[in-house]
């Protein structure tokens, strides 16, 4: 994994005009655009940071093409670019989050529908920049680097695929136009195929910018548990209930935690205090409360 | 064909042991998770999503080699959609239109609207509607 420090990702307005970013072009080789626009991506991140893709483009053909659909679903390419090592965020605000996104040096990977819906012919496009003043997308479209498209004629093609787009992502970077909650949520879904160590930078990142979201916050801590970075995971876990002390989940992991250290006495004082309403959490509090009980003893390393 | 239903079986299996031994710890998932408890038939549905895919995957000419790979890179919810819905979801490809297509297309639009009495290109057709 890439050893991208996490940075204050907070941008300046965005005023300037026009955006072009330097994206290494690959030809999509016929039914094979999706892998090349997540490795045109992954080089491009690789030439801007610390990032080295996990995969190289034969792998990344190997793992998209269905060959009886002629192409690859989103799925795969959202799936296909977390295995390279990046991590996958649904685009979403439509149009101005092109624009924005594009402006703090993301490209964008969109899907077209470059006929009608009554004779379909789908295509991914890497957006690599635009221009306000003559209204025009930078696109490495099919077989052509960085060709202009009208803003009027990307929207036509655009919506008909109900303005599908990702961000992708490395460790460490995050998006400019999501909430939290679904920054939280992409980068869970990174961490869940394996992806913890980088899934944790992004965690952190996003802490300096949302240092009071206790989902996040929850997110950070359970990834410091897994790892095993008890302290850390203990801290974040206290913050999570000094913001919200009925924070079931939070008091019940903390108390777990303790408890594994081998601080039954402290485990006990948090779980008491934890309830809630619904009964596949009250459940777990339950398990957590008698393991306590009973001195802790499967869990003390 | 029975190589990576096993697989993919097997996979699951790994799975849902290594969530038993973490069964005291709430998981981050519990962030996302709907409000509705999922029913024993969208429980089961979950389970075997993954291999429904895997079939459909083998049907459709996937190297079976990755197939295991590829799914286990989808989230259970993606893997659900794509079991439910991959004939209908949409592939992107180049899929820019050759020129052979565009003339036979061509060719069978003015044909239909010939025959729609909407155009009059062809000296062989006659509208089949409203004389």
């Amino acid at each position: 994994m890439s050893a991208c420090a996490p940075k204050n990702p907070l941008p300046k307005d965005i005023d300037t005009p026009s955006s072009q970013l330097l994206v290494p072009f690959i030809a999509p080789r016929s039914e094979l655009c999706a892998s090349s626009s997540i490795e045109m991506l992954a080089l491009y991140w690789h030439s801007k940071t610390s990032f080295t893709p996990a995969l190289t483009l034969g792998e990344l053909d190997e793992r998209t093409l269905i060959p009886a659909k002629g192409g690859t679903l989103q799925i795969e390419l959202i799936a296909a670019a977390r295995a390279d090592g990046l991590i996958a965020y649904p685009l979403r605000g439509g149009f101005e989050s092109l624009t924005r996104e594009l402006f703090v040096g993301h490209p964008l990977i969109v899907l077209v529908n470059r006929s009608f819906a009554w004779y379909p012919l789908w295509h991914y496009a890497t957006l690599t920049g635009y221009n306000a003043q003559t209204q025009h997308f930078m696109t490495h479209f099919a077989k052509s680097p960085d060709e202009l498209l009208s803003y009027s004629t990307f929207t036509a093609i655009w919506e008909r695929s109900e303005k599908w787009g990702v961000i992708l992502l490395p460790p460490g970077e995050l998006p400019l136009t999501l909430e939290a909650e679904e920054i939280v949520r992409s980068i869970y879904e990174f961490e869940s195929v394996g992806k913890i160590e980088g899934a944790i930078v992004s965690y952190e990142t996003a802490y300096l910018r949302w240092p009071k979201d206790t989902n996040l916050l929850f997110a950070l801590a359970n990834a410091y548990y897994k790892t095993q970075q008890l302290q850390k995971a203990e801290t974040i876990y206290k913050d999570i209930l000094s913001i919200n002390p009925a924070h079931a989940l939070a008091r019940n992991n903390l108390a777990d935690l303790l408890c594994s250290m081998g601080r039954s006495y402290e485990a006990l004082n948090i779980i008491e205090e934890a309830t809630s309403k619904e009964a596949q959490t009250q459940s777990i509090l339950n398990a957590t409360h008698q393991e306590i009980l009973q001195g802790c003893k499967k869990r003390v390393d | 064909m029975n190589f990576p239903r096993l697989m993919v079986s097997f996979l699951v299996s790994i799975t849902l042991f290594a969530q038993v031994s973490w069964a005291q710890v709430a998981s981050t998932e519990a962030l996302f998770a709907h409000a509705a408890t999922p029913t024993a038939k969208e429980k089961l549905s979950a389970l075997t999503a993954r291999e429904d895919v895997a079939a459909k995957f083998v049907e459709m000419g996937v190297n079976p080699e990755l197939i295991q790979q590829r799914i286990a890179a989808m989230s259970e919810e993606e893997a659900l959609l794509v079991s439910h819905d991959i004939d209908t979801l949409p592939a992107g490809a180049d899929a820019g239109m050759s020129l052979l297509g565009a003339v036979v297309f061509v060719f069978i639009v003015l044909l239909v609207t010939d025959l729609l009495g909407l155009t009059k290109v062809f000296n062989f057709t006659k509208p089949i509607v409203n004389k």
